[in-house]
């Protein structure tokens, strides 16, 4: 009976050969040093799911933000641990993020054939720091307008498109709803989507070229 | 690259896959232990330690200190020490921009600049070197961030040793780096006294640093701490005109709006028709043409967003009949008094005087410089009494102005040197009990003196 059931996916969805290209794939001995990557990719996923769920009661506005937040966190059954693990789970992904790519540094795993792995690799960590830097806002609280205040006063002091950029990021010359507005759609949409799309590229050239084997004195 | 070398690398990875493992069931098994770790971490995170609360963003609030984000706070310290250097210290655009998208740009463009297809450690010494330098100081400005560079005596020690720590050392191992480059014994040497003289010097940094004051800001969470904690601001910012319970009509005892028509504000009349966002503005605003002066911080009032919010939820709470009063917030003031135990200040007096007395006496305001906003200041006397508080004396003025006695003038009979207190209304009688016995008790400050002090009425036979 499952048979049947599996055979006729199987002819469908080709569910042998994905097992035979993604999964039953030889590689070198690993450490638990290449766990980081997907570490920290499942923390991109708990951070999605967590994540949506705060979109539900939350308020992306300077008079409901704050007191959306609090009622997440007093009000909401469970509210209070979802938000804690979001907001754990944002500092515990930099640090994932950035040792991943410390560890891809000392082993030199970024070398032939693994150079573009590197490059998306760089840009997942920048749309890491992105997502970090935009989600801090959103509770619109002191530490985080103040925070938000003094990032984007730094991104400004660029020379020629300072101006422009410190405008841009904040929609105008002062923090305001409009930057709330913006930080949020770039931290629940644009980021995000980029994320994926980076992720997906970074995943499948690990299964093109496997994980690099830690390197001893032959390499 | 050559085709050869090409192949060398394919092949030794060959090599490699021969005596390695299967994707699924080994790296997988690995991949989800410790995915299930970080899991098990991050519920510990949010349980035990949590989400420190933060009071609601107040853009006119200038004396809060900001921080960027945590793993900014290294770029944050490495611009601070950098706007200390002379000359190029001045052009920040080198430190906000071009340093750091050196850095970005350094890393990004690796595989193509370190081209070799070497991957051990030692033939690769130098980039490992340098990133070793950078990730050290990264981790090390990062621990320094809350030290500041200027003691408060004003030596500049601390920045100094930080500016070493930061700049000088890496600085020097860079160029070490480039001269030793072929010599990796020289360069793990220079590495290694690098990291260590960083780390060494961060620690006596750290060490030095002065203890940080922590700042304890109060933010009430729940509903009721709210209404305490606005009932506690409206005591202290607006009993003076509006009465305790806010149904003053004309305003009494308070200098400059001496018979002020205002429109009692827990009636209807003001609850039903004026939104909680309109009360906030008033509040914050002020009123000039009715007299009522600016609140918000905003304006160049005391009160952030937050403690006015703090209030409108009072107000919305205690007098508009359409609101629901949590059973919680109504409990009395202070415990009842049981016959014969004795008040002390930290369980009675304290919250009495805060919803009654502070009001006006307090800094800022017309009190005869007689302020009661801590137990030592209510012991004292003010400018112009000597008998105030005398512990066993009935005749204390401060009990005679509460029960209703001005104090007269010795010398002009008809001149009134202290008036009855509080000015427009009498304090309840069993207040006026609390201060009675506390004064005749010898103003015990907390619970412990004041039991000892009580005496257990002795039952009659």
């Amino acid at each position: 009976m499952f048979k049947n059931i599996y055979d006729w996916l199987d002819e469908r969805l080709g569910l042998n050969d994905l097992y035979t290209n993604l999964l039953d794939r030889p590689e070198p001995k690993t450490t638990w040093w290449n766990t980081l990557g997907s570490a920290s990719m499942f923390l991109f996923i708990m951070q999605g799911l967590t994540g949506i769920f705060l979109t539900v009661y939350y308020t992306p506005s300077p008079d409901h933000a704050y007191d959306s937040v609090q009622y997440i966190m007093e009000g909401v059954a469970f509210g209070w641990l979802i938000r804690g693990i979001h907001h754990w789970g944002a500092t515990l992904m930099v640090v994932l993020v950035f040792v991943h790519m410390l560890r891809v540094f000392y082993t030199a795993s970024f070398k032939f054939p693994r150079e573009l792995t590197w490059l998306i690799g760089i840009g997942l960590f920048l749309t890491t720091l992105g997502m970090g830097f935009t989600g801090y806002l959103l509770p619109w609280n002191q530490k985080a307008y103040w925070a938000t205040t003094v990032g984007t006063q730094i991104a400004g002091t660029a020379p020629f498109l300072g101006e422009f950029i410190l405008k841009a990021l904040r929609g105008g010359p002062d923090l305001s709803a409009l930057t709330l507005q913006r930080f949020f759609s770039a931290h629940i949409w644009i980021i995000p989507a980029v994320l994926v799309g980076l992720m997906g590229i970074h995943l499948y050239l690990i299964i093109k070229h496997g994980e690099s084997h830690f390197p001893t004195k032959e390499d | 690259m050559n085709d050869e070398t090409k192949q060398k690398i394919n092949k030794r990875y060959e090599r490699e896959l021969d005596k390695g493992e299967r994707f699924w069931p080994d790296t997988i098994f690995k991949d989800l232990i410790t995915s299930l770790a970080i899991f098990l971490v991050l519920i510990l995170l949010a349980t035990f330690i949590g989400i420190p609360a933060e009071p609601k963003a107040d853009p006119s609030d200038t004396s809060y200190i900001p921080r960027p984000e945590w793993y900014f706070l290294f770029l944050f310290k490495f611009l601070a020490l950098y706007g200390q250097l002379p000359l190029i210290g001045k052009i920040e655009w080198i430190a906000t921009v071009l340093i750091p998208g050196i850095a970005i740009g350094v890393l990004t463009l690796l595989p193509f600049i370190e081209k070799n297809p070497n991957r051990y450690y030692s033939k690769r010494i130098l980039p490992i070197s340098i990133m070793t330098v950078m990730v050290t100081g990264i981790v090390l400005l990062t621990l320094m961030s809350e030290v500041p560079t200027v003691s408060e005596d004003g030596s500049t020690l601390l920045g100094t040793l930080q500016t070493t720590v930061g700049i000088f050392i890496p600085l020097t191992a860079y160029i070490l780096f480039a001269v030793f480059k072929s010599n990796t014994r020289l360069m793990l040497w220079t590495t290694s006294l690098a990291a260590v003289s960083m780390i060494l010097i961060s620690g006596t940094v750290l060490a030095l640093a002065p203890e940080k004051k922590t700042e304890e800001t109060e933010v009430a969470t729940t509903l009721v701490d709210q209404i305490f904690a606005g009932q506690d601001l409206y005591s202290v910012y607006c009993t003076e005109c509006h009465g305790d319970d806010g149904s003053v009509a004309v305003i009494q005892g308070v200098e400059g709006l001496e018979g002020e028509e205002i429109t009692p504000i827990n009636s209807r009349d003001v609850l039903y028709t004026i939104t909680d966002s309109a009360m906030t503005e008033v509040i914050a605003y002020g009123r000039p043409n009715a007299g009522m002066t600016p609140f918000g911080k905003t304006y160049g009032g005391e009160l952030t967003r937050s403690e006015i919010d703090y209030i409108v939820v009072f107000m919305r709470y205690m007098w508009d009949d359409r609101f629901e009063v949590p059973a919680e917030a109504l409990k009395p003031l202070f415990p009842p008094l049981a016959q014969g135990e004795v008040p002390s200040y930290d369980v009675h007096i304290q919250p009495i005087v805060k919803r009654y007395c502070v009001s006006c006496h307090r800094a800022g305001k017309e009190n005869n410089n007689y302020l009661m906003t801590s137990y030592e200041e209510i012991l004292t006397t003010g400018d112009n009494v000597d008998k105030n508080i005398i512990a066993g004396d009935e005749g204390s003025y401060f009990l005679q102005v509460i029960q209703e006695h001005a104090i007269m003038n010795p010398e002009a009979p008809d001149e009134e040197l202290i008036g009855v207190m509080p000015p427009n209304r009498a304090l309840k009688s069993n207040i006026v009990e609390v201060f009675f016995r506390w004064i005749m008790s010898g103003m015990p400050k907390t619970a412990e003196e004041a039991g000892a002090l009580s005496t257990t009425p002795t039952p009659t036979p």
